[in-house]
């Protein structure tokens, strides 16, 4: 490692230490090559040429750190991302999920909620929502503004159409949304069964009992540290032999919580909680 | 003129504008006509004027005339008088004027024909006049005075003269009026002059009014046209660069504001919903709104129709201007729509104190366009951007995706390599254990070898064996025939010794007679020794015969009370018995042997007692066991020889043989009689405070395996000692006191028991405690010989064993252990200085620790144990009235381990829940007498029922409220469907198997709060917000025991309403709420809010529950109103203690 890229890690650990002290954001456990390439541009952007200079203004002017916070989180999901995941949720965890009299889903790292109403009209189209509250949380409070509102550009639609076909929906997905003026807003009927809140995987704790984690590609921004945190986060919420959705690239496989779960669909990352409650 | 004609710039040919051209003509024109009749009207003035002066000349002509005449008479009569020369003179001067002047006055009136006759006339006159004159004069001059008197007297010269004056008269006359004439002509030529000279003025005037006009028009024309075109430059380039539409709208509103004199401002720019967004404003009052949806309003309209509103009564409150001091409404509002290519992309809003001029409307329109492409590339821009941010943003997912991949590749790789190394490492290890085998292989031959030899041994030794057997009953054989053979003599010598104490003789000294008494009891106690020697032998060998009948158990008492009354009374003891009302009247059993071991343990009762009493106690041990209990308070038996007496040829102490007497083989006949009734023998005592033996025999005599096969296999030929042979779980009754106090004194029943062997007290005691704080209750035993008989009397459900014992090896123990049927299914964890494992575990030790072990080892011994003592029978009670569910269920949970009780309805339920304790139940909702959650009331209500877990099986759904109900008793409620039998198994499976090391504690903890209610929690009510099943469980659990009231709200709309109600209702107001965070509906930030907004509740005390750790979430709570904050998962004392600060004293 040449000397500056060692000066950008050493700026780099002070700049997570300042915000963690500052905001009480803690991302000192994310994992370093992605949080390296978001910080540069986030140094363009704030036309800063070194971390220090970055990390003296977030400290003295509050009013940029939501915009710091912007290029810390990296918001990319759609609807039935991956509809191979959720047919397998329909197929393999919807059965069991119907044997509890109430239902808990915590969506971790919600996004701007697309998965979120995902679950809600895959619950609806199963006849489970009534019973069910979604729990969707998020670092970011801006995005997670957006997530509540529930409006998407239409022509994102169409692809989260054949997502929601190819994911085994019986029903259309259009109705579930009211398109106008090139948006589309969800159904607020689902999101009576939605609890939006700010939560740290980093720095909080389990604030319910639940029966489905679906946490997604959040756990690629982890160190290994943290990924066992949140994992462990994870195991302590779910109930018995709850199930816990993972992302595509992201595996229990590694975790020292793997001996709690089994696999209940590998390929689509979904595991089940066997150890006693 | 149009603004559009500005923008011609086409080259005339005209030097001039046309306009202008035309103007100046009409100028020219106007200029000349003007001249024109000035110059006429000057002409006929000063002709007028010359006709009056020559006018004046002739009356002046005439005048000169008349006087000059005078002047000639005067100087004529003068001389003609005086004829002095000076009126000479004179009258030659006058003279000599007057022709000249008649003349001249010819001269003038020539034009006047009238005039001119009479000036010839006049002329004539004169010259006569003169004439005369000269005549006279002449007269005179030559004296002729009278002559010239004559002359002048004739009157030629008078009349002359009157005519003269005559005429000049007439032409005075004519020449005045001539002169009226004239000037009347002179006067009106004036006038016609002045109006002249007014007319061409005013001409002038007006066209130099148009001219002016005019060019000031084209002036103001061309400044409007430069102000518009510098505008437009400054706004362009104030659009110039690269902007976001909120710079673009500052800019635009305070430019347009600026430069138009605008009060106020806003720039609305559209949206993709077809509203309009305000990206600008200029002087703005804060609530202005901030979209406007096309058609609402007047903006909307004006974007809606495309065209600019000029509105002059501005409604009123719109778009008010406003400063510190006041707000007032615009008195011309501007709505001013800007399109690009027909599109609406931006509305502009002016609003003026002054009248809006049109050159500003139509800079307006101008720059409308201007603004439009500019909002619109703005717009493309931001939609570029967030287009190339989600690019952006997927490619950083898509990066950090294939770096996760790139570790979890080095990780499989790592992982692959230290699989490769473990294979290489067993491919070693394969070659060094074939070797091994190999060499295995030759020991094996070996072993071969020898257990040739052993079995030839064993043959050896069985045959041995058998001739022991054979020597045994020969010598039980031998004993009998001896003893027989004894008696037969012994009883003469008793018969005789009994006849020389009696002395019938009297020669007999006393001393002699005494000699014969002791002889005679010697005799008699050696007869009694031979008669036990008898009986042992006999049962030893197996030759007691029992006669099963039915005994009465009261016919036995009572001819043991009169049997032994006497006995008691004689040393004044108090004798009782008493039968328990349980008792059966009748068992099964043999009375006679029965009645032996009684007497026995009477006899030896009344025989240690000195003083006090002596009690015969029947009574029921168990489920078809009866205890006969024999209690004194006689000398009792130390500890340490409570495991002696038992023994033959042993007693307590070798003293109580020579005081008491006895053969000491008493109890050793009375415990092998026990256990040939089928029973078991046991005492409990302290050294001088009396014994208490307990005969327990069945009462239904079953005959005991164990006595059924002879005495246990000695390992080795019996000891010559007498000491005890290898202990025997199964022969062990008598139970020493451990050195360390342990619970067996407060044994409460369905406890988990653990015994602790263990010699070292120290070590004992610290296993002791870790038991009692895994919720175990512990017994301890320092000897091999204690720890089987603590096992067998208190049947713990797991033990913990030391090998090393100061009487035999803990293996030996484990052995016995693993042998009995009563104790092999309790699981043994052994613990040792010394390297025992292999031995152990072969001998079914769960588990194996060296010493000095530390916590956590023992910890996980303990684990190990808890989690191997439930893997016995398990008992299901399912709850189901419809049979065929009931025995589906069954057969779900049917296994080897599993006895499956159904009850069909809630009574049978109870009636079952009082005899039998359940691990598990599995209970239907729907039943016929109770509905399932009353049921689970009742069992909660009901002291003597047992709470096992309980699992609700439904077939139907449950409301949000039923759910809440339930789950205050059942941690687990199945709704059928597909998949709920498997999911049933599992929670089943789960309760059967767990460790519920937490729940004993808790349970514990529970039971003690219960017995000291808090004073702080008596009858307060709590109100518990929180939409988590397993929070609500465990506040519930630690809360309701205390004495508190628990109201439950499920978010915060329900906490307000519970809180309303409670505060409305008579049965007592919320004390304190527990305030849970992350809550669908009312989140516990807002519901705190609200409750703080009502002054009622200002004071109620909050504690809030979250699951954020940060300091600032801290600060959220206590800002939205919370009095405290404990962080989940909250530690329950702490969380007490926090209830107890806060809740109102």
């Amino acid at each position: 490692m040449d000397t500056t890229a060692a000066e950008f890690d050493i700026e780099l650990r002070l700049l997570l230490d300042a915000i963690y002290q500052r905001y009480h954001y803690d991302f000192r456990g994310y994992a370093h090559a992605s949080l390296r390439r978001r910080l540069r541009s986030a140094m363009q952007h704030f036309s800063c040429g070194t971390l220090s200079h970055l990390q003296s203004r977030v400290l003295h002017e509050p009013e940029a750190f939501p915009a710091l916070l912007n290029f810390l989180t990296v918001p990319v999901s759609e609807m039935f991302r991956d509809p191979g995941y959720f047919k397998s949720l329909r197929e393999q965890v919807v059965p069991m999920l119907r044997t509890y009299p109430s239902l808990k889903i915590w969506v971790a790292g919600c996004s701007t909620g697309e998965e979120v109403y995902s679950f809600a009209i895959l619950l609806k189209e199963e006849g489970l929502l009534e019973r069910s509250l979604i729990y969707a949380t998020d670092i970011n409070p801006v995005i997670l503004h957006q997530a509540e509102a529930g409006v998407y550009d239409v022509d994102r639609m169409a692809s989260f159409t054949e997502n929601h076909r190819r994911s085994g929906g019986a029903s259309s997905l259009s109705d579930y949304y009211a398109a106008a003026y090139g948006r589309a807003l969800i159904d607020p009927a689902l999101k009576k069964h939605v609890v939006f809140s700010d939560h740290s995987l980093a720095t909080d704790n389990v604030f319910a009992e639940v029966q489905l984690v679906s946490c997604r590609n959040v756990l690629i921004y982890f160190d290994r540290d943290l990924q066992d945190r949140a994992i462990g986060l994870f195991r302590e919420a779910l109930c018995r032999g709850g199930f816990l959705g993972l992302g595509s690239r992201e595996s229990l496989r590694f975790s020292g919580h793997s001996g709690a779960f089994v696999d209940v669909a590998r390929e689509d990352r979904i595991y089940q909680k066997r150890e006693a409650a | 003129m149009t603004p559009a004609d500005f923008d011609q710039h086409a080259p005339s040919r005209l030097p001039l504008p046309a306009g202008t051209l035309a103007g100046l003509l009409i100028a020219i024109l106007a200029v000349g006509t003007v001249a024109l009749f000035s110059y006429r009207s000057l002409q006929s003035r000063s002709e007028a004027a010359n006709l009056i002066t020559h006018t004046k000349d002739v009356i002046q002509q005439l005048e000169s005339i008349g006087s000059t005449n005078n002047a000639a008479e005067s100087a004529q009569r003068g001389y003609l008088l005086t004829s002095e020369p000076r009126y000479f003179e004179q009258y030659n001067r006058a003279s000599a004027l007057a022709p000249a002047q008649a003349d001249r006055l010819t001269a003038l009136v020539a034009d006047n024909p009238e005039q001119l006759a009479r000036a010839e006339t006049m002329r004539g006159f004169i010259t006569t006049r003169l004439q005369v004159a000269a005549e006279t004069i002449e007269l005179q001059r030559t004296g002729d005075s009278a002559a010239a008197m004559a002359l002048l007297r004739s009157g030629r010269g008078i009349a002359a003269m009157d005519a003269i004056r005559d005429l000049i008269v007439e032409m005075s006359t004519a020449a005045q009026r001539l002169l009226q004439q004239r000037e009347v002509t002179w006067q009106a030529a004036e006038r016609l002059s002045l109006w002249v000279t007014f007319g061409g003025s005013a001409t002038l005037i007006v066209l130099i009014a148009i001219a002016a006009v005019l060019m000031s028009r084209d002036y103001s024309a061309r400044q409007a046209v430069v102000w518009m075109r510098t505008g437009q430059m400054s706004l362009t380039s104030r659009l110039q660069g690269e902007q976001r539409l909120e710079h673009l709208g500052g800019h635009v509103a305070d430019f347009l504001a600026g430069y138009l004199g605008a009060q106020v401002g806003a720039v609305y720019a559209v949206e993709d919903a077809g509203s309009f967004r305000r990206i600008g404003g200029y002087a703005l009052p804060a609530a202005d709104t901030a979209i406007v949806r096309a058609g609402d309003g007047l903006a909307g309209q004006a974007a809606k129709s495309n065209h600019t509103l000029h509105v002059m009564t501005v409604p009123d409150g719109y778009l008010p201007i406003s400063s510190t001091l006041g707000a007032q409404n615009p008195r011309e509002l501007l709505i001013s729509p800007a399109s690009a290519d027909g599109v609406v992309q931006a509305i502009i809003e002016l609003g003026f104190f002054r009248h809006v001029l049109p050159v500003e409307r139509e800079f307006m329109s101008r720059v409308s366009e201007i603004l439009a492409v500019a909002v619109r590339s703005s717009r493309d821009r931001t939609k570029l951007e967030v287009l190339l941010a989600q690019t952006q943003q997927q490619a950083e997912e898509l990066q950090t995706q294939q770096e996760e991949l790139r570790v979890s590749n080095e990780e499989l790789a790592e992982q692959s390599r230290v699989l490769n190394e473990s294979q290489a490492r067993l491919e070693s290890q394969q070659a060094e254990l074939e070797q091994i085998n190999s060499h295995l292989e030759e020991q094996t031959q070996l072993l071969e070898a020898q257990k040739e030899d052993l079995s030839r041994a064993q043959t050896t030794l069985t045959d041995r064996a058998g001739e022991l057997q054979r020597a045994n009953q020969y010598k039980s054989e031998f004993l009998a025939n001896m003893s027989h053979e004894l008696r037969t003599p012994l009883n003469s010598a008793l018969i005789l010794a009994t006849l020389l104490a009696e002395n019938r003789d009297g020669n007999l000294t006393d001393e002699q007679v005494t000699f014969a008494r002791t002889i005679h009891e010697a005799g008699n106690d050696l007869l009694a020794l031979i008669n036990d020697v008898l009986d042992l032998s006999k049962i030893e060998a197996g030759k007691v015969e029992l006669s099963v009948e039915p005994v009465s158990i009261a016919t036995t008492v009572d001819s043991l009370v009169k049997t032994f009354e006497p006995l008691a009374a004689q040393k004044q003891l108090a004798f009782e018995a008493v039968i328990a009302e349980d008792v059966p009247p009748r068992i099964e059993s043999d009375s006679q042997r029965l009645g032996q071991v009684l007497k026995n343990l009477l006899s030896n009762a009344i025989k240690f007692t000195e003083q006090g009493r002596v009690t015969l106690r029947v009574s029921t041990a168990g489920p078809g066991l009866i205890d006969f209990v024999v209690e004194d308070t006689g000398i009792g038996i130390p500890p340490h020889q409570q495991d002696v007496i038992f023994e033959a040829f042993r007693q307590a102490d070798g003293s109580t043989h020579r005081k008491y007497g006895g053969t000491g083989l008493g109890l050793s006949i009375a415990r092998d009689l026990a256990h040939l009734l089928g029973g078991d023998l046991t005492v409990r005592s302290e050294s001088g405070r009396g014994s208490v033996f307990t005969l327990s025999v069945p009462a239904v005599f079953q005959a005991r395996p164990r006595l059924e096969r002879p005495a246990p296999l000695p390992p080795s030929p019996p000891p010559p000692r007498s000491t005890p042979a290898a202990p025997s779980a199964a022969a062990t009754a008598v139970l020493a006191r451990p050195a360390i106090e342990d619970d067996r004194d407060q044994l409460a029943p369905g406890s988990r028991r653990i015994l602790v062997v263990e010699d070292d007290t120290r070590f004992a005691a610290i296993l002791r405690d870790l038991a009692r704080e895994k919720g175990f209750q512990c017994l301890v035993a320092h000897t091999a010989h204690d720890g089987l008989a603590t096992a067998a009397a208190f049947a713990p459900n797991a033990i913990l064993l030391d090998v090393n014992l100061p009487d035999h090896s803990g293996l030996t123990v484990l052995d016995q252990l693993k042998h009995d049927p009563r104790t092999r299914h309790v699981p043994v964890h052994v613990i040792s200085v010394a390297d025992h494992a292999h031995h152990a575990l072969e001998r079914g030790a769960i588990g194996y620790a060296f010493k000095p072990v530390d916590r956590d080892q023992l910890s996980e011994a303990f684990q190990r144990l808890e989690s191997k003592m439930t893997q016995g029978v398990r008992r299901v009670l399912v709850v189901e009235d419809d049979p065929r569910q009931g025995d589906s269920i069954r057969q779900l949970l049917a296994a080897d381990d599993v006895a499956i009780t159904v009850a069909a309805t809630a009574a049978e339920a109870l009636a079952h829940l009082k005899q039998t304790t359940f691990d598990c139940v599995v209970m239907d909702l729907k039943l016929p007498d109770l509905s399932g959650g009353e049921l689970l009331e009742q069992m909660a209500a009901q002291e003597d029922v047992s709470f096992p877990p309980v699992i609700v099986y439904t077939g139907r759904s449950l409301t949000a409220d039923e759910e809440q109900q339930l789950r205050r008793f059942s941690k687990s409620i199945i709704i059928k469907d597909a998949r709920s039998p498997e999911r049933l198994l599992d929670e089943v499976t789960l309760f059967l198997h767990q460790v519920e090391a937490t729940m004993p504690i808790e349970r514990q903890r529970m039971l003690k709060a219960a017995r000291n209610r808090e004073a702080a929690f008596e009858n307060r009510r709590i109100l518990v917000v929180d939409d988590d099943a397993r929070n609500i469980f465990a506040l519930s659990r630690v809360l309701e025991p205390r004495g508190a009231k628990v109201d439950i709200a499920r978010n915060g709309r329900e906490a307000l309403n519970a809180l309303a109600r409670r505060q409305a209702g008579r049965d007592g107001r919320i004390d304190l709420v527990l305030m849970d965070i992350m809550m669908p509906e009312m989140d516990g930030l807002t519901a705190m809010t609200e409750i703080r907004k009502n002054p009622v509740w200002k004071t109620l005390p909050i504690i809030a529950l979250t699951a954020k750790a940060m300091r600032d979430d801290q600060e959220k709570c206590r800002a939205a109103g919370a009095n405290d904050y404990i962080a989940k998962p909250f530690d329950v004392e702490k969380l007490l203690s926090l209830i107890r600060v806060w809740m109102p004293k």
